[in-house]
Order: C-alpha cells, then sequence, then structure tokens
C-alpha cells in the first residue's frame, strides 16, 4: 500500500474496522499533536468516513491534499493548517 | 476530600437526609425535599452508578485489573462512576461534550477519569451535544467487547433497581407513608420510573409530577423529550407519571435564589426545577405533603450561576461558607 505520498506524512494512523464517529475522533486527536504543516495519512474502511473526515478537515481550515481509494480502503492525506 | 475504601462505599450510598422546607410550608401543604449530594460523589448519580456497575460485576461482565468502563455523561453520571468505579478497581472513560463546564471536567480528572471531548461536528448525523458523546462510546465500546463495558444509563435496568431498591424504600420510610405527591427530574427516567413504582406499589394514590426542562436549556441533568428522544428506560414505564411540569431556565434560576436565601440552600439547577414545579402543582390543591428530589448542590455551577447573574461570586461565597447543608464528600470540588 506504500506510494510516493507516505515518503512526505510525519504520522500515519490506521482506523481500519472502526465506525463513526471514532475514526473522526481519532483523526482529531492527532492533529492536534502534530505541528503546523506537518502532514498525516490515515487509513480507513467505514464508507461514511469519506464524507465525515473529509467535512470535519475543511470545517477545521486544514487541507486535504488526496484522498486515494484502494479497495475497501480509503487514504487521507491531510496537511494541519492552523 | 475524603477517600474511600470500597466497603466504605456501599455504606455510604443512599440514605440522604428529608428536610422540611419550612419557609414554603403552610398550614395545610408541607414541602419537603430529599438532599442527594449527601451521597459520597454529591449527586443522585451514584446510586445509578453503583448499582449499574455491581450487577454488571454480578453477571461476570467486568474484571478487575482488564475492564474499562466506558461512559457518555454530561456530568454526574461521570463523576459518580469515575468515583465508585475507580474506588473498586477498574479504570474509567467518560466521554463528554466539549461545552460541559470547567468545573466537571476538572472533577473528572481529579478523580482519574481519561476524558474524550467531543464536538458537534465531529459527525452531525448522529445528533448533538451529548448524542455525539453515546455515538462515540458506542463506537469505542462495541468492537472491544473484552475490553470496553459501556453501563448505558438511558437503557440500563440496573438505573431503574438503584431507585426502586434505594430512593423509593427511603422516602417511603423517612416519610412515614405520609406523601401526597411526589416530583423528581427527568434525564434518562431512572429516578422517576424506580421510585415511583416503589411509592405507588405502597399507595397507588401518590401523585407522580415529571419535571423536564426547557428547549434550549441550561440545568444539567434535565433533558426536553421534544428536543431529545426519551430513553428506553424511560419509555419502558413511563405510566408512572400522573403530570408533567416543563421549567424554565429563568423561573428555575429565581428558585435557586429563593432556596438559598429562604432556606439556606445551595442546589443546582434542577433542584430549583424540581422547586418550582412543586410550588406550581401546590397552587392547585388546598392540602397536600409534597416531596421533591435535589438532585445536587450548587458547588459545581459557580461560573454557571456568575454568567447568568444568579449569584456574583461574593454572593457565592458567602453562601458556600454559611451553608449548614453541604458536607465534606468524595467529591473534589474547586477551591478556586
Amino acid at each position: 500500500m506504500n506510494n510516493a505520498s507516505d515518503d512526505l506524512t510525519d504520522k500515519v494512523i490506521d482506523v481500519r474496522g472502526l465506525f463513526c464517529p471514532e475514526p473522526v475522533f481519532r483523526t482529531k486527536m492527532e492533529m492536534e499533536r502534530l505541528h503546523i504543516g506537518d502532514r498525516i495519512k490515515i487509513v480507513a474502511d467505514d464508507p461514511a468516513s469519506e464524507e465525515d473526515i473529509s467535512r470535519w478537515v475543511n470545517r477545521n481550515g486544514h487541507e486535504l491534499l488526496s484522498v486515494r481509494k484502494a479497495d475497501n480502503d480509503l487514504e487521507f492525506i491531510i496537511k494541519k493548517a492552523k | 476530600m475524603t477517600s474511600l475504601t470500597s466497603s466504605d462505599l456501599i455504606e455510604r450510598i443512599g440514605n440522604t437526609p428529608v428536610i422540611e422546607l419550612k419557609s414554603f410550608s403552610t398550614r395545610n401543604i408541607k414541602f419537603y425535599a430529599k438532599l442527594e449530594w449527601y451521597n459520597p460523589y454529591g449527586s443522585v448519580k451514584d446510586r445509578a452508578a453503583y448499582w449499574m456497575i455491581k450487577h454488571a460485576e454480578n453477571d461476570g461482565i467486568l474484571k478487575k485489573g482488564k475492564s474499562i468502563i466506558i461512559e457518555p455523561s454530561s456530568g454526574n453520571t461521570g463523576i459518580a462512576l469515575t468515583g465508585i468505579a475507580s474506588a473498586l478497581g477498574y479504570k474509567v472513560e467518560i466521554v463528554i461534550p466539549d461545552k460541559v463546564s470547567t468545573e466537571t471536567k476538572d472533577i473528572l480528572r481529579r478523580l482519574g477519569a481519561t476524558i474524550h471531548e467531543t464536538s458537534d461536528d465531529l459527525c452531525p448525523r448522529v445528533g448533538a451535544g451529548t448524542d455525539q458523546s453515546i455515538a462515540l462510546a458506542k463506537a469505542i465500546s462495541k468492537p472491544r467487547p473484552d475490553v470496553y463495558y459501556m453501563p448505558n444509563q438511558y437503557d440500563n435496568e440496573a438505573n431503574f433497581m438503584a431507585h426502586y431498591e434505594s430512593t423509593g424504600p427511603e422516602i417511603w420510610k423517612q416519610m412515614d407513608g405520609r406523601l401526597t405527591h411526589f416530583f423528581t427530574g427527568c434525564g434518562t427516567g431512572g429516578t422517576i420510573t424506580g421510585t415511583a413504582t416503589y411509592l405507588k406499589e405502597q399507595n397507588r394514590n401518590v401523585k407522580v409530577i415529571a419535571v423536564q426542562a426547557q428547549k434550549n436549556h441550561l440545568l444539567q441533568g434535565l433533558r426536553n423529550f421534544e428536543e431529545s428522544a426519551m430513553p428506553d428506560l424511560f419509555i419502558r414505564r413511563q405510566q408512572v407519571v400522573d403530570a408533567w411540569f416543563t421549567a424554565t431556565n429563568d423561573e428555575s434560576f429565581h428558585m435557586v435564589k429563593e432556596l438559598a436565601s429562604r432556606e439556606n440552600l445551595l442546589v443546582g439547577p434542577s433542584s430549583g426545577a424540581v422547586m418550582a414545579s412543586m410550588l406550581n402543582v401546590a397552587d392547585k390543591f388546598d392540602s397536600g405533603i409534597m416531596i421533591g428530589i435535589f438532585a445536587d448542590d450548587g458547588r459545581k455551577f459557580k461560573s454557571l450561576y456568575a454568567e447568568h447573574g444568579v449569584f456574583n461570586l461574593t454572593e457565592y461565597e458567602r453562601l458556600l461558607r454559611a451553608n449548614t447543608y453541604l458536607p465534606e464528600t468524595a467529591c473534589p470540588y474547586s477551591r478556586n
């Protein structure tokens, strides 16, 4: 599952097997620990995560750099912007 | 702050005092209050918390050294569960809306809870406030039943049994069976259904008045059942309710002030709501003996009362010093 973008992330969290709202909650907790400008990769498999994580990232002023679908997994790359 | 052993706890939960509110009583109508903050962790919720833990232990669900108790709560249940479960040797995680008062969060941390704060933007389709906390607590506990136990006070029969086996019999005994009306605030429905079921078994003529909050309220511990769904625990026995009273923020805060000035009682907002409902119902009768549950005292509401002009900080401090009904408990209230 590794690809070029993995090398650019400062943290990877795997929330596969977890359901709404826990993937967003784990994302929020990890984002609070990062520094501005850091990038994080989230791997999820709850289909609702696509909407939930994307919305949370946008509402909270961070940057959603990419969302990639691979089999049943969703991979989000997020940049902490504030 | 008093530290408790597990055997102390069993002794000290319940058997809270009943006092007559003499400045409100008249020749033919008497008012009484059951002061639930005399429980070790400062509220009526000690009963439900202890019964839920005890039942889970008896059913073999909880295992010391392994189980983590997780519960969504906006206040007293979280405090009671954390205090009691910690004393009994369990770890506790409380899921709490981020808007809950700083005083409450501080108490939970001092008691040793791990706190997960939820915000309304986590997963908007599950609702707001406590509904977000309920969803997260379920999401954390459901996939990990070997570690997590969520008592779920909204659907746990032990919550009903706590009041059927303790609060109801205590009131019946303390009043020598002489009461005409029973009043309590409603959140989970455990207090009202458990207590009222017992009281009506002793005397089916006892009238039961359920107190709910107005919409968009500030009365911690109460719910408004147009705004929030009625919990399953309440739905199962809602027929025990004879009448409903919806308390406003203003009249509840007004009664908090009246109880302080006339009875030297520093109560929480939900007790103000119960007092308002007792006076309202009493107006319709020529005689009666009314008793209400006063769920908690005012020690967690300093900032709320200051913000809404109930008491300024000087008045509040004076009440804290002068109050004759604030026992030392195991609940670590802020001194600031």
